[in-house]
Order: structure tokens, then sequence, then C-alpha cells
């Protein structure tokens, strides 16, 4: 018996070796089929691009899908930066959110405000080899206003009355009322090709043309987009690289390891609570710049306690925002000292709300309120929201106000809020939530925040904050055309939302990214787009 | 037995007919409104209720299925609400990485997990199955997330033997196939090893003894076929959920596979990609209970089917 089980031992030994190997030759035949299926799935197989080092091209790894390529129907900034590398608008931004021309060469605005008139750059083309001209800048307006297409740019482009062309390099608009933001609106449309418009129809989200430094070449969503330099570019010696793949790599540290690996040249957004673990390493470079993405709690300004502006200063007084930066944003981030960003058109800087909790109880003592009250913060599920209400939570507790910490899935939160259709039926008190105002501009970070037209449903003035200076304001900032009035308006604008404290003002977000060190010129613009233009790879 | 699978099969669509009402029901009634969410945040109320009218999204909820069902039938499963694309194009892309995941960890778990639960039962409470036990506590209780992390730390960054995610080459589906199927092989292993023990106090495995046959033949050839009732009917069961995609190993990965696809939507209220998934992923299930079962028979002629 003992030896029967000593041979069974043996035997089982054997086969468990035997069936491991044979594991692993089946492996490699079961795959050799699987990358048969998965080049199936994406046509083109881009393993050269994975390596930057050789100088072929870049992989950029980014946290979510990109979700179309069509530029005027982009509304998330990743769609936005990978249409951003074929397609081009008449201005476009620099590194600061200025604008700057591109396919225009210079433009001109009647002192009413109406006609813009742009010069078009000469001896550009499109990728499919058609002729960049002002029919096709008035063909592209014409497919962003059409309501059937229902595009997320219309929106910006209500305000014009007709596009005219009166020669080949010349585009007029002429809009029905002033528009300060439209400069801004117009840096968002990217132009594409008339022809392909017109052939490919809804396909054109998949098979993109524009004049851009980079090509379309292949995108599964989901996994990749690749674009490919563009030779006939008609920026001179652009771009220096030969292709740039974007992968989406939602988990962070997956995409630390792809940067620590070389598998990406560039990471975004580079994970916060990894920085301090790269930083030594020299083959990894860290690039943080300040966004255009504010945090903030809306107080409900309808409902009690926080209808008393003495009520909603004290808890702008309340919070010690070094800590807040420190605790919730991990040190990268600085505090909001206005309505928006310093990266934002128009901004200016608001002083005081400096942490004084003695001062917080005695405003709260002012108003009626010496012991505090209880409220609810509303804010979304992921983990950084909550580690922010938590921190609220925790600071208001130490002037009596007691939150109760209430974290919804998006779309769950999105129905509370707008299922009030007025003001008397809102049940929301307090928000923490972030803006960026897509266009960077003054108008964007203003008015759906804080206009009384912009009560939910409409807009996003969850504070339903109502100030008939600041209504009047935003039209007359609008109007304005001269851009130092603009300023001085917006300056007044912000100066009174500040002393209303509709909002508790929390923080600026950073924009983090990681680069491997022998790739330069890849930026991530303040609004969260990346740029690509420059790369290169030494 | 052709008859009763055949019959099964007929009984199928019934069941996808409540599948879809239910799914339908379901997704629409979960708040949340897909045109607020595709349009931003800073979308105009005209703008949101253009994506509602061009959707659909304003009509009634039977006409909207009646729409709904009314394409399906015909073969289309509608644009994608969120970016646009076919849901057919994004269901193309996104199954195969998740079916070779699926088969490769489902492969490795059975091999692994029935020889180890073969080799605890035999030396049943000797150190072979003391180390069989250890091997599939541990895969059990091990965190997949966590041991995907470390396979990358430790097989990419460290050593740079394979790619730390994608679908580019078979080596990026070592790692994955790997972590998907630690637990299940741990679980086939335990469930094999206790039937198995139980199969080996039969009296046939006695009598087969006692005419003297080898040993592994005994193992082999009579305890073996009996006990693995139960093992299919668990690595059935477990196929179908892995055939669902694993949102944290495509998520740690970066596998475009149907359970990121899936989450996505969700997130995003995107109504026809979720339910072609939710019928899909029923229709899977339906038909691998259907095979499990035609497989008894096969293990056992004693089954019959009627």
């Amino acid at each position: 018996m003992k030896t029967k089980r000593k041979f069974w031992l043996s035997f089982m030994l054997l086969v468990i070796v035997a069936v491991i190997a044979a594991g692993c030759g089946s492996n490699s035949n079961n795959n050799g089929a699987a990358s048969g299926g998965s080049s199936s799935a994406s046509p083109s197989q881009t393993t050269e691009t994975s390596s930057g080092a050789s100088g072929k091209g870049i992989t950029i790894a980014i946290n979510t899908n990109i979700i179309t390529l069509d530029p005027h129907n982009a509304s998330d900034t990743h769609s936005i930066s990978a249409a951003r590398t074929m397609y081009e608008g008449l201005l476009g931004f620099d590194e600061n959110m200025n604008l700057i021309p591109v396919l225009a060469s210079d433009y001109k605005i009647s002192d009413d405000g109406l006609t813009y008139t742009f010069t078009l750059r000469d001896n550009v083309k499109f990728h499919d080899g058609t002729d960049f001209n002002s029919a096709a800048v008035k063909a592209n307006i014409d497919r962003i206003l059409d309501e059937k297409n229902n595009l997320r740019l219309r929106k910006s482009f209500l305000k014009v009355a007709k596009v005219e062309t009166p020669d080949d390099k010349t585009v007029v608009f002429t809009l029905s009322e002033p528009y300060n933001a439209f400069l801004n609106k117009v840096a968002m449309a990217g132009m594409i090709s008339p022809k392909a418009i017109q052939e490919e129809g809804a396909d054109i989200a998949k098979k993109p043309v524009g004049t851009g430094p980079f090509v379309f070449k292949d995108w599964t969503q989901g996994d990749r987009l690749v674009v490919e330099k563009n030779p006939n570019y008609w920026q001179q010696g652009l771009p220096k690289v030969a292709s740039v793949t974007f992968r989406s790599v939602p988990e962070n540290g997956s995409r630390i390891a792809m940067l620590k690996t070389g598998e990406a040249d560039f990471i975004y957004p580079m994970p916060t609570e990894q920085v301090s673990q790269v930083e030594g390493d020299k083959n990894i470079t860290i690039d943080k710049t300040e966004s255009t993405i504010v945090r903030y709690v809306t107080l409900n300004t309808t409902k009690k306690p926080f209808d008393d502006v003495k009520v909603r200063q004290a808890l702008n007084y309340a919070i010690d925002k070094d800590a807040y930066i420190k605790v919730v944003k991990s040190g990268l981030g600085v505090k909001l000292n206005s309505t928006m960003s310093s990266k934002t058109q128009y901004y200016s800087e608001q002083p005081g709300y400096d942490y004084d909790p003695e001062k917080a109880k005695q405003l709260l003592a002012d108003a009626g309120y010496p012991n505090g009250f209880n409220a609810e913060i509303w804010g979304e599920n992921d983990s950084e929201t909550i580690k922010g209400m938590q921190f609220i939570q925790q600071q208001l507790a130490q002037i009596g106000v007691k939150l109760d910490v209430k974290s919804m899935e998006g779309g769950t939160l999105s129905d509370m809020i707008n299922s009030a259709k007025t003001p008397e039926e809102s049940k929301i008190q307090m928000w923490y939530v972030s803006w960026s105002p897509s266009s960077g501009d003054a108008d964007g970070a203003t008015r759906g925040l804080f206009s009384s037209s912009m009560f939910p449903p409409a807009g996003s003035n969850t504070a339903y904050y109502k100030n008939d200076n600041v209504d009047k304001w935003i039209e007359d900032a609008n109007k304005a055309t001269d851009p130092e009035k603009a300023k001085s308006i917006y300056a007044d604008i912000q100066k009174t939302i500040w002393q209303d404290a509709p909002w508790m003002f929390m923080g600026v977000d950073q924009i983090i990214s990681g680069s491997r060190s022998n790739l330069s010129g890849v930026k991530v613009f303040p609004d969260g787009s990346i740029n690509v233009l420059n790369a290169e790879v030494k | 037995m052709g008859r009763y699978a055949l019959q099964r099969l007929l009984g199928v669509i019934p069941l996808l007919f409540v599948v879809s009402v239910l799914v339908f029901l379901f997704i629409h009634l979960i708040p949340g409104d897909p045109a607020r969410l595709i349009a931003g945040k800073d979308a105009t109320l005209d703008e949101i209720q253009g994506i509602q009218r061009q959707l659909g999204l304003d009509q009634p909820l039977w006409r909207q299925y009646i729409d709904y069902m009314g394409n399906t039938l015909r073969g289309d499963l509608g644009n994608s609400i969120r970016s646009g694309l076919p849901v057919t194009d994004l269901l193309g892309s996104s199954i195969m990485p998740t079916v070779w995941l699926t088969l490769l960890s489902m492969a490795w778990a059975l091999i692994i997990g029935l020889l180890i639960g073969m080799v605890s039962a035999v030396y049943h409470n000797r150190w072979p199955d003391y180390v069989g036990t250890l091997v599939s506590i541990s895969g059990m209780s091990i965190p997949g997330f966590w041991l995907g992390l470390v396979l990358i730390q430790v097989f990419s960054v460290e050593l740079g033997w394979v790619p730390t995610g994608g679908v580019d080459t078979w080596r990026s589906y070592i790692m994955p196939s790997l972590t998907l199927g630690a637990g299940i092989m741990s679980m086939i292993a335990r469930y094999s090893r206790s039937s198995m023990l139980e199969t080996m106090r039969e009296d046939y495995v006695r009598t087969a003894r006692a005419k003297g046959l080898r040993e592994y033949l005994v193992v082999g050839r009579h305890a073996l076929r009996n006990s693995l009732i139960q093992v299919v009917t668990v690595a059935g069961l477990q196929f179908g959920f892995l055939l669902g995609g694993s949102v944290m190993v495509e998520t740690v990965f970066s596998i475009p596979g149907i359970g990121r696809l899936l989450v996505d939507s969700i997130l995003y209220r995107d109504y026809t990609v979720i339910q072609a998934l939710l019928l899909i992923f029923a229709a899977q299930f339906i038909l691998i209970n259907l095979l499990v079962d035609l497989l008894y028979g096969v293990l056992n002629p004693k089954i019959r089917y009627s």
C-alpha cells in the first residue's frame, strides 16, 4: 500500500507538470488567436507607438474613454483633447487660456460689437486635400447651427445672425446682439472638411477630417485612439513626433505603472497620492499647473438658515482652507479667492474669509444661531468628494454646525437637484461640487452659476442666488465690446458675489501630469485639455 | 436528449421576452436623466429637451418600449445615447477581449483547481491536502484588485516581462487571466475536493479497489467522473458571470471589455447600450445553464431528461 501511494504521488506530480506545460503551450496557441481576435477589434496593431524612446511616436494614458471625435459635439475634456489633435479652430488657446490666432491670421471686431471679420490663413488644406477657405467656415457654422444635428456647440453660436463670405479668405459673422465671450466660443469650433461632412454624415464622429497637426488613423472606444503626423501641416517643422496614441487606463495604479515601464510617455491625470512616490525618479517629470476647476459648496439662499448672509459668511470663516488643500487635495491645489480661478478670463482676486472660527461663531450668534444648526451636505460618491465633505463636516462641527453627509451617485444626485421646478420645491441645502468653464471665458464661469435665470432645472445656480445687480451686470458684461470695460464689470460681479457668499469658497484644483523625462512639449492646459502640438522626444 | 434540448431552446424565447420587459423597466425607473448627463453641466434647458426629443425620451414609456422592441426584432440595437456610435460597434469591439479573458481564466482555473481538489481528496488530511487547502483558501481570500496591482508591480514594473495591460499581444492576457482565475480555481478546488471525498466513500469505489484496480484508475475513472457533477454546476455559473465581464480586472489591466462598457453605460444612463448588454447576458446565462444540464447526462448516464 505504501509503495502504491508513493507511486500515486509521483504520478500526480507528473500530471501537474505535464498539465502546466501543456497549459502554457495551449496558452500560446489560444493567445495567438487572442491577439487575432483583438486585432479584428482594433484593425491596426500599433506596438511601434508604444515606445517613445525610439522617436517614432508617443503614448498618452488618460483616465476615461474618449467619447466622440466630433469637435462640435464633444463636451468632456478628453474628447476635446483628442479632437484638437486633428482639428483646429479659427482661434485657439495658449497654455494660459489666452486666445491665439490659428486658422484665422487676423480678426477685427466692429465698434458696436456685432460684426466679427476674420481673415483666414493661406495655404491651409484639410487632410482630404480640399482647401480650407471661407466657404468651409460657413459650412461648419451651418452644421453647428442646424437644429436637427443637436450638437453641444450650438448654444454657443445661437447669437450668430448670419455668416458672409465676401471672398475666399474673409469670413464675416454678424451677431444679433453683442457677445463678449464670442471669440472664446469661436476657439471651441474645430473646422471639419465640408467634403467629409457631406460624405460621412454622422459618421464624421468616427472618421475625423480636419486641418490639424495629426491625421486620424484608428480608434476603438474604450481602448485607444491613434493619430499620425500630418506631413502637409501648415506650420513648418511640426509636429515632431510620428504619431500619438491615447490609451484609456482608468485605474490610477496602472497608469503610474505604465509611466514607470515606459509603456506610456505621458499620463494625465497623475494620481495625487502617488506624486511623492515618483518625485525622486529621474526618468519621470511631474508637471503642475493651476486649473480653471473651482471647488465650492453652494448654500441654498432661499432656505433657512442660509437665507441670512451672516450665516453664509460664518461658514466661509469656519473653514481652514490651508488644511483643506493639505488634507483633501494632498497639498496640490490653491485656495479659491474669487468666484473663478485665476486662469479664467477677467479674474479678480478678493480679500478676506481667512480662517477665524471665533468670528464665525460671533456671526452665527448675530444671525440668531448661537448654538449652530443642523444641515445636509450633498455630493457625488467618489472618494475624494466624500473626503472633502467629511472635512467640511468636521470643520463646521467646531462652530456648532452639524452636517449630515449625503453622497450620491451622479445621475441620482442630478435628478434630486433638477426635479425641483421652483426654488420653493428645492430640497437642496449644501452641495459640494466643482465647475470649470468649458471655453475659459468669464461668462461661462458666471452666468450658469449666479444668474437668477439659471435656477435648476434651467442651470446650475443651486444656491438659488438672486442679486439684481449681478443679473444686470452679467448682461452688461456680455454686451461690452471693450475688454477693459468687461474686466471692470466682472470685477464688480466677483466682489458682490464674494460678499454675498452664496458659496463656501473652497479651492482651485491643480492639474498634475506625469511625463517621461525624454519627452517635452506635451502640456495640459488649465481647462484640462492635453496639447500635443509641440511634443518632442529627445 | 435532442428533443429535450430543442424544447429548452424554444423556452428561451418567452423567457427573453420577460427579461426584456424587466430590463427596460428597471433601467428607465432608476433616477437620472440621460439627456442631462450627456449634455453636461453647462447645458441649457433647450438643449436638454432637444436631446430628449431626439432620443424619444419625451415619449410615454410603453411607446418607447414598443419602438425599442420593434428595432431589436429587426436586428437594430440602435446607437449609444452618449457617444452616438452604433451599439453593435461597441459590443463588437468589447466582447472579444472579455471572451478571451474568460476562456483563459476558466481553462487554467479548471485544470489546476481539479488537480488540487483531487490531490487533496486522495491525500485527505495529509500534507498535500494541507498545501492544497492553503493555496485554495489564499486564492479565494486575496482581493483580485490587490493581486492585479501586485502582479503589475512585480512582473511589469520590476521585471518587465509582460505589459501592464491592454490587449496588444497574447502576453497582455497572462496577468489578467491569472487574477481573474485565482478565485475560481480555489472554488473549483474546494468543491472538487469535498465532492471527491464523498464519492471515495461510495460502494462502487470500494468495489473497484476490491477487484484490485490500480489506485489511479479508481480515482481517474470511477471517482473523478462522478464527482464532476458538482464541479460542472459551479464552473458553469462562474463561466456565465465571467462572460458578463469583470469590471475590476478590466479596469486594473485597462482591458476594453464588456464589464467596463456596462459600468460606463450605467453611469451615463446609456439606455440602449445597457439594454443590449443585459439581454445578451440573460441569453448567455440561459444557454450555459442548458449546457450544464446536458453535461449532467454525459457525466452520469443514469440522469434522464424528459
